[in-house]
């Protein structure tokens, strides 16, 4: 268990800037998720931890020392590989075991924490089996073994389920959180899969163009986007447009007034208005907006019905696409392209942003 | 930021960069600048290259060494595509049996076919006593057609291997599609076929080529005064024994030249041709009846025997029984006894100079191939290029570089076996890297990682984990640099003396001297540990064929 701090680190390949200014802090025996889309940054944050990549500036403290010094075989982090990275040519056993003997642990200590761990991982009748005698799962277990049993001071895994099929990736996942929790061992954890990140994590750091968006807990991602790109990234978002007139501030798609959901001082130049698809409500025909729903008048695009909900996509006179997440209604799931709806959504789940790919949240 | 040590790999990279500079670049580059210094007053000139260019001798060297190139490389041609279009596109039985043949062939030292015709075609060979029984006087094997007839035999398994492997990786679909749009077979092959393994092709052609170029046994047995540029710069060599070599070198330069030069063009001419294919539609052997079925066999075993005939006749005449050097009619062990009783030493040398080597290669071509795949630096790739450097340098350039730079009484003086080890070690090594580097980028980064990342330092986790994975790469690697290490003669013959004879050079010596009794027991010696370790890459390598280019 260990307090991970970074401060002010930067990696750049060439002129390329693959992380720039990151400053995180990972509490003793947490469960720490980077994400973000593939060249984010994220891997390469995660393997300058771990030694790998040396960063061109910034520090990495574990427990308040720097690490910076120390080459990556004295750093004492273990690391879970994406592609397993099982020693082909060892035992289970010898592949657990490696770790230990290179600490020069004495022989009767191997064997027992070796065993221990193999059953922690449910591998335990496996000791003497070959790698390539092993499911992917399996073989992913092994490495989660090998990175715990030198009880590391943190833990990296860099995307250890991503090679699984997606029923063992929902299994795996619980039994990982399960094994971080009764270990309490400090984890960092990479991702592309943001319900894997939400699910597993106690913080969720969003990364994009090698800066971090937002770190916070997986509600506060979900409910309270710092911005626009993570209002897009995690869970998705219809983006409509708003006008500015003075101090009026209009919904583009209905004319509906949405002034009193931002001060005026708190208004850029350029805005746009977020609703999430699940609170989206899609009525057959025309509906009224009510005191507190606002009302869009669209034509169904595609409905398409996926079992417990149905997804809607409806274009707005204004020409843009929403899409809607809801109970699956036989009236709207018969209805024909180009048939009118109204759209309704609770004015108090409207959010603003900032108009530009990383911008601000203002409410 | 704190200051680290230089890891270990950086290190390993330095010293291999001082080695290859050291070994490689340094004899080169003695060899080049000599070739611009004139022999009497040690003045720096371009007289060297004039003399080369103006006097018949020399230029007639020099266009018989294109003449005889081009036309062995030709040769090889004209056996290699048939021969691996008809053992890859048609049913043929014993197919494994001509890719084995053909794979000894390649393997086998080249002088030794050289000699085995004078037996079968010589001035006393057997086919030519049997013609002269009729009173027919037939065409000894002496000459440009003889060096021709043996280059052809010899290289042709170069462009088979090459273009047999390539049509095996040519889509089924572009030809059917050929054929759907309207191609006579015969169209389809010239128009689709032939465009798409071109690369093969022109890749082994190449590799015929340059090592037509370089040979030096061959035209030094078979040429009776019909000189190559390989035997002027050895002639040269030999009378300038005492002062500078400068005539050896300058012949020796524009060899290299002209090996780059084919190599260079080569490469302009892939640039423009690279087909991605997918292997979607597997090719089908077709089956043949008939005539056709008969002349596609006929073709393709008579080619692969009348190439192992030598190797046949060389080891049927080892068991003849002789007299000193004349042979008495049945069989005996004679030369055996000879070669145990008069040159126990050059075999002893040959293994233990090769061996020596081979350690070497092992040791380096696994550090290399390591840096060349991992470490992604301009280093790395200056070494990557360096392993090509050896495929084009003759062997007369690198011994007569190793003897300027070398020879002791100079600023590292070596003795005579030193350098024979460094010799073979230096021109083999990139035997052991290809191999090794083929292995290594099947391993995925990320097994040396894991080690690191468990506590292993970089060389714990390079012997204990990388080491065992790339083992049979290493392996064959190392099988491959063993059997041309031990059948060098060209850079021996400069290097040698008294005490370091070795096999191929006693071999030379006794073709000369007549004494075929025991050039053909030795030769056997030879084949005999060339096929032991042909078996074992056989035993080794993932894919049999591939794995002797």
């Amino acid at each position: 268990m260990a307090l991970v701090e970074i401060d002010g680190l930067r990696k750049l390949y060439g002129d390329v800037v693959a992380l720039s200014d990151i400053s995180i802090t990972v509490p003793s025996g947490s469960f720490y998720t980077l994400l973000g889309p593939s060249g984010c940054g994220k891997t390469t944050l995660l393997r300058t931890i771990a030694g790998f990549h040396n960063q061109n500036a910034g520090q990495i403290r574990v427990d308040g020392t720097s690490i910076e010094g120390l080459p990556a075989y004295r750093r004492d982090v273990g690391m879970v590989f994406q592609d397993y990275a099982i020693f082909p040519h060892l035992s289970v056993y010898d592949n657990v075991a490696f770790g230990l003997k290179q600490r020069k642990v004495p022989s009767a200590e191997i064997k027992s924490r070796v065993g221990e761990v193999l059953e922690v991982v449910q591998l335990g009748a496996f000791e003497q089996r070959m790698p390539h005698e092993l499911s992917g799962g399996q073989q992913q277990r092994v490495g989660l073994a090998r990175a715990i049993v030198i009880k590391p001071k943190v833990l990296l895994m860099d995307e250890p389920l991503s090679n699984l099929d997606a029923r063992l990736r929902v299994d795996l996942r619980a039994e990982l959180r399960r094994i971080q929790q009764d270990l309490g061992i400090t984890t960092i954890y990479v991702t592309h899969d943001q319900e894997e990140a939400l699910a597993m994590s106690d913080t969720v750091c969003v990364m994009y163009g090698g800066v971090i968006q937002q770190a916070a807990s997986p509600l506060d991602i979900y409910l309270r986007p710092a911005n626009r790109f993570v209002a897009t990234f995690v869970g998705a978002n219809n983006f409509l447009g708003v006008d500015q007139n003075g101090a009026d501030l209009t919904l583009r798609a209905s004319g509906a007034d949405l002034s009193d959901l931002l001060s005026s001082a708190q208004r850029p130049v350029a805005i746009t208005s977020a609703i999430r698809p699940e609170a989206m409500h899609v009525q057959a025909g025309e509906a009224a907006a009510s005191a507190d729903r606002v009302a869009i008048p669209a034509s169904i695009k595609e409905v398409s019905f996926i079992g417990r909900e149905m997804e809607v996509f409806a274009i707005t006179k204004s020409g843009e696409i929403l899409k809607s997440v809801d109970r699956p209604d036989p009236a709207i799931i018969g209805l024909t392209p180009g048939s009118p709806v109204t759209l309704t959504a609770p004015r108090n789940e409207i959010i603003f942003f900032e108009d530009s790919e990383t911008g601000e949240r203002l409410t | 930021m704190m200051k680290r040590r230089p890891d270990f790999w950086t290190v390993v990279t330095v010293l291999i960069i001082v080695t290859l500079v050291v070994l490689l670049i340094v004899p080169i580059l003695r060899v080049l600048l000599l070739s611009f210094v004139d022999a009497d007053t040690g003045a720096w000139t371009f007289g060297n290259y004039v003399e080369v260019f103006t006097r018949n001798y020399y230029l007639t060297g020099f266009k018989n060494t294109l003449f005889v190139g081009l036309l062995g490389t030709l040769g090889a041609c004209l056996l290699g595509i048939p021969l691996a279009f008809f053992t890859a596109r048609f049913h043929l039985r014993g197919r494994a049996w001509i890719s084995t043949l053909a794979i000894l062939v390649l393997v086998a030292p080249p002088f030794i076919g050289a000699y085995a015709w004078i037996m079968i075609l010589g001035s006393n060979g057997v086919v030519t006593n049997f013609f002269e029984g009729f009173g027919i006087e037939i065409p000894t094997i002496y000459g440009a057609h003889g060096i021709i007839l043996v280059f052809t035999l010899k290289l042709f398994p170069f462009v088979f291997l090459m273009t047999q492997t390539a049509l095996n990786a040519v889509n089924k679909s572009f030809e059917d599609a050929a054929e759907n749009l309207g191609c006579t077979p015969w169209q389809r092959f010239t128009k689709i076929t032939l465009p798409l393994v071109f690369p093969a092709i022109s890749t082994g052609a190449i590799i015929c080529f340059v090592l037509a170029i370089a040979d030096f046994g061959t035209p030094a047995i078979l040429g009776r005064g019909f000189r190559t540029l390989s035997t002027i710069a050895f002639a040269a060599y030999r009378s300038e024994l005492g002062g500078l070599p400068t005539m050896a070198v300058t012949v020796s330069m524009i060899m290299m030249a002209i090996s780059m030069l084919a190599l260079f063009a080569q490469r302009r001419i892939l640039s423009r041709r690279r087909y991605a294919s997918s292997l979607t539609n597997l090719p089908v052997k077709q089956k043949l009846t008939g005539w056709r079925n008969v002349a596609v066999h006929g073709f393709c075993h008579g080619v692969v025997l009348l190439a192992m005939l030598p190797t046949l006749v060389v080891v049927y005449t080892s068991f003849l029984k002789t007299n000193g050097p004349v042979f008495v009619g049945g069989f005996g062990l004679e030369s055996y006894s000879r070669i145990l009783r008069d040159t126990p030493e050059a075999i002893g040398n040959s293994f233990l100079f090769a061996l020596a080597a081979v350690v070497l290669i092992t040791a380096f071509s696994s550090l290399i191939s390591y840096v060349i795949v991992r470490r992604d630096t301009a280093a790395s790739g200056a070494i990557d290029f360096l392993m090509m450097v050896p495929y084009l340098v003759p062997g007369v350039v690198m011994a007569i570089g190793f003897v300027t730079t070398f020879r002791s009484g100079s600023f590292f003086g070596l003795g005579t076996a030193t350098m024979l080890v460094l010799l073979y070690f230096i021109r083999r090594l990139p035997y052991g890297v290809r191999s090794t580097t083929s292995s290594l980028r099947q391993v995925k980064p990320s097994m040396e990682e894991a080690a690191i990342n468990l506590g292993a330092p970089p060389l714990t986790a390079f012997l204990k984990v990388t080491i065992p994975l790339i083992m049979p790469g290493l392996i064959v690697g190392s099988l491959m640099s063993f059997i041309t290490a031990i059948n060098e003669l060209s850079g021996t013959l400069i290097i040698y003396d008294a005490g370091t004879l070795t096999m191929p050079v006693k071999i030379y010596l006794a073709v000369l001297d007549g004494e075929f009794g025991l050039a053909a027991a030795l030769s056997t010696v030879l084949l005999l540990c060339t096929g032991v370790c042909v078996y074992a890459v056989f035993r080794f390598a993932d894919n049999r064929d591939s794995a002797f280019l």
